[in-house]
């Protein structure tokens, strides 16, 4: 079950964060997509190995808590997306094929000519466009 | 009779076949809509700075967003990092996005070490354009240096990107040189990458 996704730009500003879960604790998935950017950070300055994990966009499994698994994504232009899930056994390929969605939609909602880069994404479309995605994200592991 | 030829040409829609769509748009309209562009702009301002700089703001938003959608198309894409990488890749992959061919050519200046030239013998925005005598040295390829400018800068690598005519011997039409001119930070990561 995916609990939050979040898109975190350049310069660790949150340009858009929505939690997909109905008890009340916004605040404490704000935290962990918050101490998730530094182990994005860290991946990104440091490279376990230098070569072709160097420039790679999809990040993986940044950290696991005590009930939540933490995927992260780095776009070309430093934005970062974050992606909290309660699942236990989520699929590599399953992950990469929803970010890769989520990328679409993004790209789809900064091509907007009103959109100011920098500004929290305020269109409608993009959110409902990710309201499906996170569903059938669910219902594409479960089975 | 009008009516009869609507619904003939609705049923024609819905039965022509779903098809990917055309990727290109009609060079005259792009026309239009620069000269427009141009146009309204330049109601707006009172100098030539001023004009050229607004050009290049409209430039720089449009070359945001297409770093952001070429990433996401060219499937497999790894960040850029070196400044040759970048270069590579405005010279080639932006210009064939956006002008249907590869830029005419890619230098590295020879005076200085952060300066580098992409020039064109016709650039497409300036294709139906004719600066009167009184601008002076003005050029509407300002547009096409925000573009570059817009992308340099969402991939992490500020610089000051200008447009400049270079009169060439034996044609008639001056040929047209984006200049970009990377900042300090720019260098000191690149020597620190070796």
């Amino acid at each position: 079950m995916i609990v939050c996704v979040a898109v975190v730009g350049h310069q660790n500003n949150p340009l858009y964060i929505q939690s997909f879960t109905d008890a009340d604790d916004a605040l404490k998935l704000h935290h962990i997509v918050h101490c998730s950017l530094d182990v994005v950070d860290e991946r990104v300055n440091n490279p376990k190995k230098s070569g072709p994990t160097l420039n790679e966009t999809f990040l993986g499994l940044l950290y696991p808590t005590e009930n939540y698994k933490v995927y992260g994504y780095l776009t070309n232009t430093k934005v970062k997306f974050i992606l909290v899930t309660t699942d236990l056994d989520v699929r590599d390929a399953d992950v990469r094929n929803f970010f890769r969605r989520f990328h679409a939609a993004y790209v789809d909602a900064v091509s907007n000519p009103f959109h100011v880069p920098g500004k929290k994404i305020t269109s409608r479309t993009f959110a409902e466009r990710v309201s499906t995605i996170v569903k059938s994200f669910g219902l594409s592991s479960a089975g | 009779m009008i009516g009869v030829g609507k619904i003939k040409q609705y049923s024609n829609i819905l039965d022509k076949p779903l098809s990917k769509g055309k990727q290109e748009v009609s060079l005259s309209a792009f026309a239009f809509l620069f000269s427009e562009l141009v146009q309204y702009n330049q109601t707006q301002v009172d100098n030539i700075a001023e004009l050229e700089r607004r050009l290049e703001d409209a430039g720089y938003a449009v070359g945001a967003r297409v770093l952001e959608l070429l990433c996401h198309r060219d499937k497999g894409n790894r960040r850029e990092t070196r400044l040759l990488g970048i270069l590579s890749f405005v010279h080639s992959t932006v210009w064939k996005v956006l002008f249907g061919k590869v830029a005419d050519s890619l230098e590295k200046g020879t005076e200085h070490e952060d300066e580098y030239m992409i020039s064109e013998k016709e650039l497409l925005v300036n294709k139906f354009i004719s600066i009167p005598k009184d601008m002076g040295t003005f050029n509407c390829g300002a547009f096409v240096a925000g573009i570059v400018r817009g992308v340099l800068d969402g991939a992490g690598f500020p610089a000051v990107v200008t447009a400049h005519f270079v009169p060439m011997e034996g044609q008639q039409r001056p040929r047209t040189t984006i200049l970009i001119k990377f900042a300090e930070e720019v260098l000191r990561r690149e020597a620190r990458l070796g």
